[in-house]
């Protein structure tokens, strides 16, 4: 029987004696030295690309540019709306503008310093706030908001008309990196039946795979992605960074190409964790039960999309904390800015939310005079519960286990609590 | 002056992709002739530990010891899809395709070995101390090994391949009522802190740390998770930040943005809560992300609970919180 045994790590041996393989550690003979050139700008026009002095420079295999993409030039896990290689627009500074492959990573540097790019320089909104405003530059055309999810469940104006206590705060979370150790990293090469094989350290090689077949423009049986030993991702691995450039320059020398991002570039090519702007209305009876509560999130998408759409309906869903609130109003958006894009990390929206309920409890708690726990105890989700949306907890609810086990782990006497 | 507080965070987890997306994880499954098992699937592991969990189901489910079981993750060459590493999703939902893999390959063993004992059924039979037995008459058995020898010389393949969808519905676009999630996780986390008021500084000195994790497969993988978590939240509430002056980050390296290093941990006490998800591996849901939730709100509770004052907008940097100080005087 292995099940509840601390068994030791399936690949430990290899990373405790550093045979593990991350994908910075392959080599191969012949291989090409990937670069990427990137905007210093958030919103811009490119007026004119002119790579003929990089192209020339010696040790230079190939420049390539958004005209030399075989297939789509556009790459996000919903909507394909982030380009591989910007042809006119600068959205971010995620953009990326042209890739040098040469001979050494200094020559590839080098020659990213030859490549000139004229831009004339757009107006950006960089709050998500302001980007809701009619009058706001837009990101894109079709508007700045990505989307909007309503809660509507019960009748929270009476709600709030029966509540002992109401207490109001606005609350804001900022925009934080994974800092995943092992920064991007990846090795692409042909191999002997003519495909293309990407060794890279990624959330999903499945995932990959299409991205890379669509923006070649080759079927995805020409593709193989084989993941190396992952340094850590928490989200931040999901979107397309570098898989999609070294496969292209392979794709258009036949030779192996090796990119590795420096920390300064693995900030700037991945998502981020959204920063999320929340209001926060909360009522509840003397006893401290909740009876309504009302809660708008709007979360910066940056520019583009990624999962932004779901992390703001997964903020929505988890509005209330795990309690049962008979009435409830939410309102989340995900909007665009010239920000950074954001995306996928540990929590994925749902982390947010707790910064502004569980700060709304204590509050409540202390106009009650309340201890902290005897509120959430008499709110806390157990099974058969019905959350914000409708759903029937059915099964495995194990909150107040989780708080008894706390709590009487830091001597509170939970039976004068209840 | 330096002042303590306690602060609690209690939180929940909706798992999966969710929404009605599909939320599908393959694996296949094949015994060798000395009993030994490949197994193949599209699961990364991303330094959590998933491959270790997935070998310890695969193991649990043949009635054999792990170091029988090989496993082969992410890779589009010879492993099927099973999903992206995200959502908390695969110890639940590849897990259980592992587990549904390995009972179709473990039939087509039984049922040859069904015949060999003499038994009218394969739930009369037992696989257990490297042997397949007679339930009630454990003395009729054959080896394990012997077993899938003979039965794949008989002309038998002991393969399995299982798919397994996580259910999910979606929101209604007008008012949000659906059942968007399975399973939900649930967590609290009590944090204690000590705040110089003079600085602003806080320190976290201790997280008591409870996760309701359906079943631990591998209790020190959760354990690892939690740590892990608290660590991410005490960093998010406290310390980290991605500084932007029109829209270019201003602090992308290491002694600017700045992450918590093993000084600024706190003791960390976990508790590993096992409520049972009957749809999960063995009662399993998943930990990796809902145990990095109730940090940074019990941390934050706690630094109001020392000084009184609230940090709304975080990080709870010593900045703000002497200007919060300062106008709460």
């Amino acid at each position: 029987m292995t099940i509840g045994k601390s068994l030791p790590r399936y690949e430990g041996l290899g990373k405790v004696t550093g045979q593990a393989k991350f994908p910075a550690d392959y080599y191969m003979p012949g291989m090409l030295y990937g670069k990427t050139l990137r905007t210093p700008l958030a919103s811009a026009k490119i007026l004119r690309l002119d790579t003929s002095k990089a192209e020339s420079l010696r040790g230079v295999a190939k420049v390539v540019t958004a005209q030399d993409i075989p297939g789509e030039n556009g790459h996000g896990v919903i909507f394909p709306d982030a380009p591989i290689l910007v042809e006119d627009r600068v959205r971010s500074i995620n953009d990326a503008i042209a890739l040098v492959a040469a001979e050494s990573e200094e020559i590839a540097e080098e020659a990213l310093s030859l490549i000139k790019v004229e831009y004339e320089e757009l107006p950006a909104v960089y709050d998500p706030r302001e980007a809701m405003k009619e009058d706001s530059p837009l990101v894109w055309d079709k508007g700045n908001i990505l989307y909007h999810l309503p809660i509507r469940k019960g009748d929270v104006e009476k709600g709030f008309r029966e509540a002992d206590v109401i207490v109001e705060n606005k609350y804001s979370t900022q925009m934080v990196d994974h800092a995943f150790l092992q920064p991007e990293a990846a090795l692409s090469y042909i191999d002997e039946t003519g495909n293309l094989v990407l060794r890279v350290a990624t959330q999903y090689v499945h995932w990959d795979r299409t991205e890379i077949a669509r923006a070649l423009n080759i079927n995805i049986n020409q593709v193989r992605v084989v993941c190396a030993t992952v340094g850590g991702a928490f989200g931040g691995r999901e979107d397309m960074t570098l898989q999609l450039h070294c496969s292209l320059l392979t794709w258009l020398t036949k030779r192996p190409v090796k990119m590795v991002y420096s920390r300064e570039e693995s900030f700037k090519a991945h998502s981020k964790r959204h920063p999320i702007y929340m209001k926060y209305k909360t009522g509840c009876t003397k006893e401290g039960k909740l009876i309504a509560l009302e809660a708008e999130f709007i979360g910066d998408a940056g520019a583009y999309s990624s999962w932004s759409p779901n992390i703001l309906r997964k903020s929505a869903v988890h509005a209330t904390g795990p309690y049962y609130v008979p009435n409830v109003k939410v309102d989340a958006y995900a909007v665009h800015t010239n920000n950074p894009f954001t995306g996928a990390m540990r929590g994925f929206g749902a982390a947010q939310p707790p910064i502004a309920y569980e700060a709304q409890m204590d509050l409540l708690a202390k106009e009650l005079g309340l201890h902290p726990f005897t509120i959430r105890w008499r709110n806390a989700f157990e099974e058969g519960s019905e959350t914000a949306t409708g759903q029937i907890l059915e099964t495995s609810v194990g909150l107040k286990e989780t708080l008894l086990a706390t709590a009487k782990a830091y001597g509170w006497d939970v039976e004068k609590l209840y | 002056m330096k002042k303590r507080g306690i602060g609690i965070g209690c939180t929940f987890y909706g798992t999966g992709y969710g929404n009605g997306f599909p939320d599908i994880s393959t694996a296949f499954v094949e015994i060798h002739d000395d009993g030994s098992v490949l197994i193949l699937t599209g699961a990364v592991d991303c330094g959590q530990g998933s491959t270790t969990v997935l070998t310890q189901i695969a193991a649990e489910e043949l009635g054999i010891p792990t170091d029988m079981v090989t496993i082969t993750c992410a890779d589009t060459g010879c492993t099927p899809d099973s999903g992206t590493t995200a959502a908390t999703r695969q110890t639940y939902t590849t897990g259980n395709a592992i587990r549904l893999a390995c009972q179709k390959a473990k039939k087509t063993l039984l049922e040859w070995a069904a015949k060999e004992l003499g038994t009218n059924t394969i739930e009369g039979l037992v696989i257990a101390e490297g042997k397949i037995m007679v339930k009630g008459h454990p003395q009729k058995s054959i080896t394990f090994k012997e077993a899938c020898a003979k039965a794949r010389f008989a002309g038998n393949r002991l393969i399995g391949e299982a798919s397994f969808t996580t259910h999910a519905t979606q929101v209604n676009m007008e008012d949000g009522q659906g059942a968007p999630y399975w399973p939900y996780a649930f967590g609290t986390q009590i944090a204690e802190v000590e705040v110089d008021t003079e600085t602003g500084k806080v320190e976290v000195l201790r997280i008591v740390a409870a996760q309701d994790v359906g079943k631990a497969i591998n209790p020190q993988s959760v354990e690892g998770q939690i740590e892990g978590g608290v660590a991410q939240g005490l960093g998010w509430s406290l310390l980290e930040e991605v500084k932007l002056s029109s829209g270019n980050i201003t602090n992308p390296a290491f002694s600017s943005y700045l992450i918590p290093t093993v000084l600024d941990m706190p003791e960390i006490e976990t508790y590993i809560i096992e409520s049972h998800e009957p749809t999960g591996p063995y009662g399993a849901k998943g930990v990796g992300e809902p145990a990095m939730l109730s940090a940074a709100p019990a941390i934050l509770n706690a630094i109001h609970d020392a000084i009184g004052v609230r940090i709304n907008d975080l990080p709870a940097t010593p900045e703000k919180i002497l200007e919060a100080l300062q106008e709460k005087k």
